[in-house]
């Protein structure tokens, strides 16, 4: 899991459990600014099914904070993911 | 040494009469260094005050009432018969055997004398005694928690052990509770054990949780993951959820501060973090899925620690809360999600979590959540998250079983029940386990096509042009572990027209190679 600064102009995104399984990636450089609510959108057309099959139960975290992207889209507070952003995708673990 | 001066017993004598009076000088010094050591960092208001801050940071407050009590009590306290010896009443809160078994942990500032009275005084729930429940167990049963709740239905088995430490080679069969209770007795004989054999319902919960102060969700579905919250917000208790998959663990204390659902002060619930329970398909278990041993043991512990910091609450309080303002009253930690990523760079990373989400089903004003929805079975967790049943996706005449599999590797020609089916010419068996499984044993001359390549279908489309330079006349036999992955595959072998418009014969083993051992080859390894 790559914890280095991305290239200029990008902000990096993790891959954590079943999203990691899903791209088969820890880690991944995607170009900024980016609306966090756009962010699924953008996977899914990188990884089809994505949406459905892991990203429709995620925590998405931008620098270790957690975002709500459900009261996002209610306009409320439109956080754009910024240059050197970490963002992280969390699915949930139930196992154990 | 028998001595014959009567001088040299008159000095043997005076010595020990001397080191006597000095070993009371030094406990006296201790003393007196004790209280003055108070006297001057709190007055005697101050000391109270503190008390009462930490108290009523985040712990409910019958805890601080229990514990105050038990100080209180100390002197009518019935004391264990070894010392009614002693004509003055018990002077001292806690047993010798006590103040010895936890020594290492009552001199740190943290625990200390009030600590270990309210580990004492404490009653924690466990859910799950598995990879998560057995750690979490013992450290809390070693740090003296007095009343340990152990709930699971399920039996110790074998593929167990590398990783659910209470559990031995001894209590194979064994249910897992009576497994684990054995162990925590021979451990630490002075915590109460109680053991639920059987697996937690909506409708046992709320009686369940109704004597504990504390839960620990040590389970392994998002059904009881959901239920367990629940329960722990309808009930006012804190929740210290872990969860362990592969290489990565996750950790969070919930509902802590817990306050009634509607108030907003209260800490987020597990539907807070995550309101959508992933997709059933998704759900895979360490069984499917694979753990490591230490991966999920280092989350047991650290629950067994987070149980411990909320139950003994805060003593070294100049260090922690200087000052005890206004931040430290309301929640000296805010709520975060730890994760743990064993091969990653770096390893933890705490997330701060939002506090309770204002649409919340569980702890929000909109709650639909209740007591009574709860206890009579009415809110369906199964169904919430989705249910899988086996994959019953293929016709009769596309599936083989292991005897006609058997039968058509023995003979140099396919036998004529099945060459009726498939056809006369021997199929290439393509096993769909990842390769990891694949590599650790295999049909003799099968070839390996990952599900997870089939199944995601991206850009990569290497595997079918794997399997389109097979001849097309050989029929395809799909194997995967259990039988229902090779289903699915044969369906997208299909869609991706590989069965030539019916001129190719594209099916699977019925069963899977479990199916294979349990038929045909014994020998053949089951992991």
């Amino acid at each position: 899991m790559a914890s280095s600064k991305p290239p200029q102009g990008h902000f990096t995104l993790l891959y954590f459990a079943a999203a990691s399984s899903f791209t088969k990636k820890s880690s991944e450089i995607f170009r900024a600014p980016l609306p966090a609510r756009d962010l699924f959108q953008v996977l899914e057309k990188r990884y089809p099914g994505f949406t459905e099959k892991v990203l429709s139960s995620c925590a998405v975290t931008v620098n270790l904070e957690y975002i709500d992207l459900d009261e996002d889209q209610d306009g409320e507070n439109s956080l754009v993911i910024k240059e050197g952003d970490e963002v992280a995708v969390i699915p949930p673990v139930s196992s154990g | 040494m028998a001595s014959n001066n009567p001088l040299d017993s008159t000095i043997e004598a005076l010595r020990s009469q001397i080191s006597a009076c000095e070993a009371q000088l030094q406990a006296l010094k201790l003393q007196l260094a004790e209280a003055e050591a108070r006297a001057n960092s709190t007055g005697p208001s101050l000391l109270s005050t503190q008390y009462d801050q930490d108290m009523t940071n985040g712990v409910p407050n019958a805890w601080q009432t229990d514990s105050l009590s038990v100080l209180g009590q100390t002197n009518n306290e019935s004391n264990p018969p070894s010392q009614a010896l002693d004509q003055s009443p018990q002077k001292w809160p806690l047993t010798n055997d006590e103040y010895k078994r936890y020594g290492r942990q009552l001199i740190m500032p943290e625990i200390g004398l009030r600590g270990q009275l309210r580990l004492r005084a404490a009653s924690i729930l466990i859910i799950g005694v598995g990879g998560l429940g057995c750690p979490a167990a013992a450290y809390l049963a070693g740090a003296g928690v007095g009343k340990i709740g152990l709930v699971d239905g399920d039996i110790v088995e074998v593929s167990n052990l590398h990783r659910q430490i209470l559990h031995s080679t001894a209590t194979l069969g064994m249910l897992k509770v009576d497994s684990a209770v054995s162990y925590l007795k021979a451990l630490n004989p002075g915590v109460e054990y109680v053991a639920y054999r059987e697996r937690l319902t909506p409708e046992s919960a709320i009686e369940t949780f109704q004597s504990y102060d504390l839960v620990l969700d040590c389970t392994d579905t998002p059904a009881s993951r959901y239920l367990i919250s629940d329960a722990c917000v309808l009930l006012g208790k804190p929740l210290v959820s872990a969860s362990a998959l592969r290489t990565e663990g996750q950790l969070m204390v919930l509902n802590q501060p817990a306050r009634p659902p509607g108030d907003a002060s209260g800490g987020p619930c597990y539907r807070c973090v995550f309101p959508k329970p992933p997709p059933a398909a998704s759900v895979v278990s360490c069984g499917e899925g694979g753990i490591l041993g230490p991966v999920v043991g280092v989350m047991g512990v650290l629950q067994a620690l987070e149980a411990i910091k909320l139950v003994a609450g805060r003593t070294g309080t100049e260090s922690v809360e200087p000052n005890g303002g206004q931040e430290s009253q309301t929640n000296p930690d805010p709520p975060s999600l730890l994760l743990f990523s064993a091969y990653g760079s770096p390893q933890f990373r705490s997330i701060r979590l939002r506090s309770r989400k204002p649409k919340c089903a569980a702890c929000s004003t909109h709650a639909t959540v209740t007591p009574e929805a709860l206890a009579s079975g009415s809110l369906d967790y199964v169904q919430f998250c989705g249910f899988i049943g086996p994959v019953d996706a293929l016709l009769p005449s596309e599936r083989l079983t292991a005897y006609e599999l058997a039968a058509d590797l023995a003979n140099t020609d396919m036998h004529e029940a099945t060459a009726r089916r498939v056809g006369t010419a021997r199929p290439v068996i393509v096993d769909v386990r990842e390769k990891v499984q694949f590599d650790l044993c295999s049909l003799q001359g099968s070839t390996n096509v990952p599900f997870s390549e089939i199944s995601t279908g991206g850009e990569s489309e290497e595997w079918l042009a794997k399997l389109r330079s097979v001849s097309p006349e050989q029929p395809i036999l799909v194997v995967c572990r259990l039988g229902n992955d090779s289903q699915v595959a044969v369906k997208k072998m299909k869609e991706a027209g590989l069965h030539g418009d019916g001129k190719r014969w594209v099916g699977d083993l019925r069963g899977g190679l479990r199916a294979w051992r349990e038929n045909v080859d014994p020998e053949f390894p089951d992991y």
